[in-house]
């Protein structure tokens, strides 16, 4: 029986695609995805239950288990990217997770002020035990060997980057990383917490503010997602008005990564350029938007500007500007000696691998897969028109990529642009539930899909669980790391989009 | 690409700043739990067109080589020892361009070696308050030499308050 099956013989919810399954179905549930490929997008606990949600042919399917006695059986037998929301799940809650294919704490490194800080036997911690250790994993203690001269080194989570922190301990054979673990949790703001029983304004303010570079996409998954639960249906003004916000949030993110990858490689000159290039696409929004990151812009039911009926303006003007400076910028990185030869060495990803670990976003499509969820967004209609796609999968193929989706994101803002010239200033709309409603949105990031699944409870947030694709690339990341040298890991960390910011959920 | 050496070489606003009369000052920064808003700030700030190593600044990657602290986010639990580690790193004494030791005695301390927050999250731990993984910000904890306020602040803010180091 395929996994679809074992899921809609459930007990059904109230929600037409979320499924109530008790522990045998769940353990079946679990045999069935060892053989089926069914896309999984994220687990989370609410204290009562355990929730996680697969993609069946675009659309979401959720499954809810009662989380009795405190435990749950494993999914990451079956979904290797599943491991790092049990072993969340754990830290938060002090759930056991059974069969689990790693049970090292992940968020908690034994300093937090309270362990099992939402669980029901919520217990506050010990004094401060000061810098710890990283607790590596039994296989990764075997792979270390005095005999062959092995080193261990560590890497973070104090870089002096400008990057989110975290930490790698990496086994050196010859040079080079026979295998590396890493450590996150240092970001880790406990935004699960704070969304719970939160204002609409503070859920949005926080939502914004998960990770910067992303945050519009953030934003309008949020909105979306209450917007759902709240039977809210946009106007067109406001669902364009999205579209623009977040491919022009693409358009940025893309020149901040090909500059920091520039930047790590030694291009100075290039760096700027793309810096440069940035800096003039911020200053001519922040005058419309009102914000270089886009926060604060997106509410449920609206889109707030400075200057609404600007915007279309904005978009014919990016178009003309970007569309001419994007095609000397990437002669520039083709032509820089040594940029390219130096990233296609880099962290070559089979196809197979991000299919194992259901990687999404610019990682996948240079390796091959052709995932971009704003072919199924409505929004997005007669508006989107390709993704590049590349094969090899190695840094170079990423890199070049993202200047593919700059142009195609700016063509779309040139088509944005008349539609939007007569839209004026958008009415905010309230949205009120009186009762328990759940809603789910995907939007299609600059790095990825970005889902969120909300909660309401009588006008106030009762649950929120977002998840980026930064879950599967930090999983990709260790993987990936074997054969490279130390020197290569920020590189490689940047190649991949590894940002532990978006790891809070 | 010879445009872009040009452009890169002789870029106008580069031309119209005089080159800074004291050495440079190292920062050594940290992005302790944030969105990552401020780093990306920071990050804009090094490049063009504002060119932080012009106006007499640089970044580090040990806190040993550097003068000040810049730090970022909320500081959550787990990035404290880090935090605190790198603080004791920072030498207190400083060398001039030539080599010759100057005593920490005749420098403001102040001014070579301290804290510097960038953004509301650090000062005071911003929208991400004091809960059981973040200590909330490190206002009245330690001695800010420098606070930034903003969420984010633009890079222009930031090189504005990162002046004021001059300015004593």
């Amino acid at each position: 029986m395929d996994a679809v099956s074992v899921i809609r013989r459930a007990e059904p919810t109230p929600t037409p695609w979320r499924f109530r399954l008790n522990d045998t179905q769940w353990r079946i549930l679990v045999q069935a995805l060892m053989q089926d490929p069914l896309p999984f997008i994220g687990m989370w606990c609410d204290g009562q239950d355990v929730h996680a949600v697969f993609l069946e042919t675009g659309s979401p399917l959720a499954i809810t288990l009662a989380l009795e006695g405190g435990r749950f059986l494993a999914l990451s037998p079956a979904r290797d990217v599943a491991s790092l929301y049990e072993r969340i799940i754990c830290d938060l809650y002090g759930a056991e997770v059974l069969w689990a294919v790693d049970d090292r704490p992940l968020l908690d490194h034994n300093v937090w002020q309270a362990s099992m800080p939402m669980g029901r036997c919520f217990q506050f911690g010990e004094e401060q035990k000061g810098l710890l250790r990283f607790q590596v994993s039994d296989d990764f203690s075997q792979s270390f060997s005095y005999r062959r001269n092995d080193v261990l080194e560590g890497w973070g989570p104090a870089t002096g980057s400008m990057d989110s922190p975290f930490h790698v301990s990496a086994v050196l054979r010859n040079g080079h990383i026979l295998r590396a673990e890493s450590q996150i949790g240092y970001a880790h703001r406990g935004l699960a917490l704070r969304w719970r029983h939160s204002s609409m304004k503070e859920a949005c303010r926080l939502s914004a503010r998960v990770c910067a570079g992303v945050s519009m996409a953030h934003q309008v998954a949020f909105c979306m997602a209450v917007e759902k639960a709240c039977g809210v249906e946009v106007t067109w003004e406001v669902s364009l008005l999205r579209v623009a916000l977040l491919e022009l949030e693409r358009v940025v993110h893309h020149l901040y990564k090909l500059a920091s990858l520039a930047r790590l490689v030694g291009a100075g000159l290039v760096a700027n350029r793309c810096m440069s290039l940035r800096e003039d696409i911020l200053e001519a929004q922040v005058s419309v938007t009102g914000s270089r990151f886009l926060m604060d812009v997106c509410f449920p039911g609206t889109v707030i500007l400075r200057k609404t009926d600007y915007i279309g303006e904005l978009c014919h003007k990016l178009y003309r500007y970007v569309d001419e400076q994007i095609i000397s910028l990437a002669t520039i990185w083709r032509d820089y000696p040594g940029l390219g030869t130096r990233l296609t060495v880099l962290g070559a990803i089979p196809r197979e691998a991000v299919m194992a670990l259901g990687v999404e976003g610019p990682v996948a499509r240079a390796s091959g897969k052709e995932d971009d969820h704003r072919r199924i967004m409505p929004s997005y209609a007669e508006l989107w028109r390709y993704t590049g796609i590349q094969r090899q999968g190695t840094g170079e193929d990423r890199a070049f990529l993202l200047f593919d989706e700059i142009t195609e994101s700016v063509r779309m803002l040139g088509k944005l642009a008349n539609p939007l010239s007569t839209v004026s200033v958008v009415e905010e709309r309230v949205c009120h539930v009186e009762k328990g409603e759940e809603g789910i949105a995907m939007v299609e990031g600059p790095w990825g899909p970005v889902f969120y699944w909300v909660w309401l409870s009588q006008g106030y947030i009762s649950h929120v669980f977002q998840r980026g694709p930064e879950y599967a690339l930090q999983c990709l990341f260790e993987r990936v790391l074997h054969g490279h040298t130390m020197e290569d890991l920020p590189l490689l960390a940047c190649s991949l989009g590894v940002n532990t910011a978006a790891l809070d959920s | 690409m010879l445009y872009a050496v040009l452009d890169h070489v002789f870029y106008k606003k580069r031309q119209s700043v005089k080159p800074v009369n004291h050495y440079p000052i190292w920062f050594f920064h940290m992005d302790t739990g944030g969105c990552g808003g401020c780093g990306m700030e920071l990050q804009a700030l090094s490049c063009m067109p504002y060119d932080l190593h012009q106006e007499g600044f640089g970044f580090v990657t040990t806190p040993r080589a550097a003068d000040i602290l810049l730090v970022t986010g909320p500081v959550t639990w787990a990035m404290l020892p880090a935090l605190k580690a790198a603080l004791e790193a920072i030498p207190d004494d400083v060398r001039d361009p030539f080599g010759e030791q100057v005593q920490t005695e005749d420098v403001p301390k102040s001014t070579f070696k301290g804290v510097i927050t960038i953004g509301e999250c650090a000062i005071n731990g911003g929208i991400f308050s004091e809960n059981y993984a973040v200590m909330g910000g490190l206002e009245g904890k330690v001695a800010i030499s420098i606070a930034i306020r903003g969420c984010p602040p633009t890079p222009l803010n930031i090189l504005n308050g990162l002046r004021a180091l001059f300015e004593e």
